[in-house]
């Protein structure tokens, strides 16, 4: 009888203890459980949760503004930053004097950085956001404003003319810059970084520039020449969506993902220009254009003389990277003796296209871009295009791909092949230059004939060599088949052409 | 009769109570699902006033105080990142884990020990506000409030005897605030040299610990003992002032401290290619080491001569003998126009033998590139002697390997007496009424020193050394600091100008050791000084 009551009472106390042990696993379980929870939540708060929390009550300091502040980074960066200054002009000094020898104007025959000191102030870090808009990807954007009072000398040496320094003062630069981190499952979890400037807001980088111990007139068009070769640089390397992509962690990554492929063509034919404006004193404009969607591939028509509605009839293909971001920019030049006048300026986002739909267009010109520097309201006249927008295949891409490796190839094999600096810059140089005439840099290789006579000189012996490959090279900028070979024939797009026949 | 069934009744507790615990640890625990579940999240703004009630006493610090700063973006970036953080720790710990674990268990007759799960869950840790502290001093302090609870699963199966049991971590749980300091801060990338981390409080530790199923930490008492115990560990290393320091740059040579002086003899050079038009060339040798921003040095122009002799000496400050060079530039000197180059060489400081003199015959030529075909001409040859002398070990600063501590004054401080150094680190906000180019004068005991002037800069920086002997502790005295301008046009008005100036009381210094302080300078708007003084004794 006890033994059985015994054990009966003893099993139920038994039970009765693991019952209150599970109990109270199962409670301490859920408070950490909710305690995570309201950690986690809390992590990342936004206005209507400050309500929920606070009431009335929330504090004055507390405000949420699209782009988080982060005063502790600038207070950390202000403290740091005579120190970064010193570690990253030598970096700096690196990494931007080839960019600037690749984009360098070829009425420049050196452009170096004699003194590079970034002064005092430290950048400001306006405010930080981070999303997520792809998987595996982190986005960050950093909104930096630098009003900075940098010593940059530039060493600009032009033929024949002395090296002047050029000093770039009052540098203000102002930009949003987009980091995206690619994840991956190794240690340190970033496989690589892409750097670029994001197009919209539009980065602005102001400075003014002043000759040390000269007169900036001492070159005509130098700081036009300076301005194009920044803007170039800019707008060509750092702007989305072109970027700079840093492999980071020692472990060999495909990046090719996140380089910037080609990804379509864009077939363009200039009609016709209507009611453009007459700049010259004697007769009527003799206008000609230059078509470009990134501005190291430019392409020129024809120069009609003497007509304020020309027709051109000419076409051209261009290869787009980012259809949602690029633009197509066509500007309308004036030939001239001395500099070549910019006619106007027109732009058709790529967005706007539909693929394989062919489309005619009537642009307005405008004297600038830049809707804040159009001071007259004058009317420009239109200019008339036909589009085709070809999406590439997978297999076309790749060809594209292929392509445009070979032509850097090619290009760094001149370079080896001794064919000389401004031959090789010539090659890209005018490409870009000519048609970048804002600066009327094609009118300074001709007006500076007398000055260009060694740059030409020098450059003969190489054209002769690099006439061939140079062809090729130019035929394929601009992907182009029968018809591109037409127009390279009738147009300077050829630096051969612009070296070599202004000076006879 | 009762006292047999009072031990039969017993007995049969004794039985009733194991086999009850064994019946109710199956029906209770054994049986119930052990793996973890990611617990669901409800925003914020769809929860009742009761939960909220609870969140308060976790409420972040950047709400609560405002010298805290929001770093949410971060959170999200870590949060984005988690997945792949969590997959990537937990491979190397497996990996790091698994060949101690083989080589630890045949010594402790256990068969086999895995891990059965190993992951750190779906919650990143999260900062909670981030402070950060100014000091004078070269160091960065920044003190994230770091939180972490996270649901990972932790399951570790051991098998010994034929007998598996299993061991797992849940719901761990870490609050701590560390302090990170990242000192000292270098010129060369990343910018410091050392982390430097502490906690300011105990750190706050939760878990569970499940053996067998069953969670060891509810044990009443239990739990309140292991926390206490990891809490006390924990904060025996590294509760502040005590410190966990992890080195990121060799000090000594990220600061680019001098090492050793190179002293060059430009003897003469040969055979100089004729480079004007009319009669012989100019020839002058420029001298630069590479990677220093010291102005090159330059020999004197010799006239109409394409064998020039100098017997020029000049000395330079080496930094880096493994990458520094000499560069050798020898340049037609003309009275219009561009000095042209004649030709160049570059002799690489470690080629030289330290403190051994060493003649150089060098051909001259175009550039550096050993493929230019132009390099084949003759353009002359240069007659360099190269003597580099390292500075010995005892006259290499050292103030920076115990930075902040006062070193010993140098040999010949009078005995009872030391050296006072000053240091004027920069000055903000000086402005003059017609220029602004500061430099500083400072004048103890009637002895006057200078700084270099700094153009046109309202937040100059000097970061220049004076030392003054004294012969007594100058208990008594003042340092005059004052900041003054003068005019970069000669002869013109207001040719000088005071921006300010302060007094500081030594006593305070030779008392203290060291003082590192910014001023508020007199005589002006707002301007501030930063001056660190050292009493330095023998």
């Amino acid at each position: 009888m006890g033994l059985v009551s015994g054990m009966v009472m003893g099993m139920v106390f038994g039970i009765a203890l693991m019952t209150g042990w599970k109990y109270m696993m199962e409670h301490r379980s859920r408070k950490r459980v909710a305690k995570a929870v309201d950690i986690k939540l809390l992590s990342s708060l936004n206005r209507d949760d400050m309500k929920k929390i606070c009431g009335e009550n929330c504090p004055e300091w507390i405000s949420f503004p699209v782009y988080e502040q982060v005063k502790w980074l600038n207070k950390q960066l202000n403290k740091l930053w005579p120190f970064v200054a010193d570690a990253a002009e030598a970096v700096i000094k690196e990494s931007v004097e080839p960019l600037l020898e690749e984009y360098r104007p070829p009425g420049i025959t050196s452009l170096k950085f004699s003194k590079l000191s970034l002064g005092t102030v430290a950048p400001k870090i306006e405010g930080i956001r981070v999303q997520s808009l792809k998987e595996g990807q982190i986005t960050m954007d950093i909104d930096l404003r630098w009003g900075g009072d940098p010593s940059i000398i530039l060493a600009v040496e032009a033929a024949l003319v002395a090296s002047i320094p050029i000093q770039l003062k009052d540098l203000k630069v102002f930009t949003v810059v987009r980091a995206i981190f690619q994840l991956t499952d190794e240690i340190p979890c970033i496989s690589a970084v892409v750097v670029a400037l994001l197009a919209e807001p539009k980065p602005r980088i102001d400075y003014t520039l002043k000759a040390v111990g000269g007169s900036l007139t001492a070159i005509p068009g130098l700081s036009d020449m300076i301005d194009d070769t920044v803007n170039t640089i800019v707008m060509d390397m750092l702007q989305w969506p072109h970027r700079i992509v840093v492999p980071i962690g020692g472990i060999p990554v495909d990046t090719s993902e996140l380089e910037l492929k080609p990804v379509g063509l864009l077939k363009v034919t200039i009609v016709k220009a209507n009611d453009l404006k007459n700049m010259e004193l004697i007769g009527k404009s003799d206008p000609y254009v230059t078509v470009h969607i990134r501005p190291l591939f430019k392409v020129k028509t024809k120069v009609v003389n003497n007509n304020l509605n020309p027709t051109w009839n000419q076409t051209f293909n261009l290869i787009a990277e980012d259809k949602e971001t690029q633009s197509l920019i066509l500007e309308v030049f004036d030939q001239d003796i001395g500099q070549d006048k910019r006619l106007g300026i027109a732009k058709m986002p790529l967005i706007e296209l539909e693929a394989e739909t062919p489309k005619e267009v009537e642009l307005r010109l405008y004297p600038s871009l830049d809707m804040l520097k159009i001071k007259d309201k004058k009317d420009r006249g239109t200019i008339t295009v036909q589009v085709f927008y070809h999406e590439f295949t997978k297999e076309e891409q790749i060809a594209a791909l292929e392509e445009e490796k070979r032509i850097l190839e090619e290009r760094k094999k001149l370079k080896e092949a001794g064919v000389i600096g401004s031959t090789m810059d010539a090659l890209d140089g005018a490409a870009s230059l000519v048609g970048s005439g804002i600066t009327g840099g094609a009118g300074l290789v001709g007006s500076g004939i007398g000055a260009g006579a060694s740059f030409v000189g020098s450059g003969f012996g190489a054209v002769g060599s690099g006439l061939s490959k140079a062809g090729k090279f130019m035929g394929r900028t601009i992907t182009g088949s029968s018809t591109t070979k037409r127009n390279g024939a009738s147009t300077p797009v050829h630096p051969q052409e612009n070296g070599g026949a202004k000076p006879v | 009769m009762g006292f047999v069934s009072m031990i039969m009744g017993f007995c049969g507790f004794g039985v009733g109570i194991s086999s009850g615990l064994v019946a109710g640890y199956f029906l209770f625990i054994y049986f119930q699902p052990s793996d973890v579940k990611n617990p669901t999240i409800r925003p914020l703004v769809e929860q009742d006033s009761k939960t909220l009630q609870q969140l308060l006493p976790e409420i972040p610090f950047w709400v609560k105080n405002p010298d805290y700063d929001r770093v949410d973006w971060l959170n999200k970036f870590l949060e984005v990142m988690w997945p792949y953080l969590d997959k990537a720790i937990c491979k190397t710990a497996k990996n790091i884990a698994t060949p101690i674990i083989s080589e630890q268990i045949p010594k402790y007759k256990i068969e086999s020990l895995e891990f059965e799960a190993l992951t750190l869950g779906a919650l990143p840790p999260t900062f909670q506000g981030m402070k950060v502290y100014l000091t004078e001093e070269k160091e960065l302090i920044m003190e994230p409030a770091l939180k972490w609870a996270g649901n990972p699963n932790v399951t570790v199966a051991v098998k010994a005897y034929g007998l598996k049991a299993t061991v797992q971590v849940v719901d761990l749980q870490v609050f701590a605030v560390p302090r990170i300091t990242l000192k000292p801060l270098v010129p060369s990338f990343p910018c410091f040299a050392n982390i430097v981390v502490s906690l300011m409080e105990k750190p706050h530790v939760d878990f569970g610990l499940k053996l067998g199923g069953a969670d060891l930490m509810s044990i009443p008492g239990l739990y309140g003992f292991v926390q206490e115990t990891i809490k006390d560990q924990v904060a025996n290393m590294y509760l502040w002032p005590k410190t966990l320091e992890v080195q990121v740059l060799d000090p000594t040579k990220a600061m680019k401290k001098p090492v050793g002086i190179l002293h060059a003899k430009v003897v003469r050079a040969l055979k100089l290619k004729k480079k004007d038009l009319l009669g012989a060339s100019d020839p002058y040798v420029k001298l630069k080491l590479t990677e220093t921003k010291a102005p090159s040095k330059k020999t004197t122009v010799k006239h109409k001569n394409l064998n020039p002799e100098w017997n020029e000496e000049f000395s330079m400050v080496v930094k880096d003998p493994e990458t520094q060079a000499l560069e050798l530039l020898v340049y037609d000197w003309e009275q219009v126009g561009k000095h042209e180059k004649m030709g160049m060489n570059v002799v690489p400081l470690k080629d030289l033998p330290p403190d051994e003199s060493k003649t150089l015959t060098l051909p001259l030529l175009k550039n550096m590139d050993p493929n230019d075909v132009q390099n084949d001409k003759v353009r002359g040859q240069i007659e360099v002697e190269l003597t580099y002398k390292p500075f010995k070990d005892e006259d290499l600063p050292k103030d920076f390997e115990e930075s902040g501590e006062v070193q010993k004054a140098p040999d010949g401080t009078p005995p009872g007496g030391g050296a006072l150094v000053v240091t004027v680190h920069e000055a903000q906000d000086v402005e003059g009424k017609h220029h602004t180019n500061p430099y500083v004068r400072i004048i103890c005991k009637g002895e006057e020193r200078k700084t270099k002037q700094v153009k046109k800069n309202r937040d100059p920086r000097w970061d220049e050394d004076f030392t003054f002997m004294m012969e007594e502790p100058p208990l008594k005295d003042k340092l005059h600091v004052e900041v003054l301008s003068t005019s970069t046009r000669i002869g013109l008005l207001h040719p000088k100008e005071t921006l300010g100036y302060v007094d500081i009381s030594l006593a305070d210094v030779v008392s203290n050791k060291r003082i590192n302080d910014k001023f508020h300078l007199i005589d002006s708007k707002n301007g501030r000084i930063q001056i660190e003084l050292q009493w330095q004794t023998s």
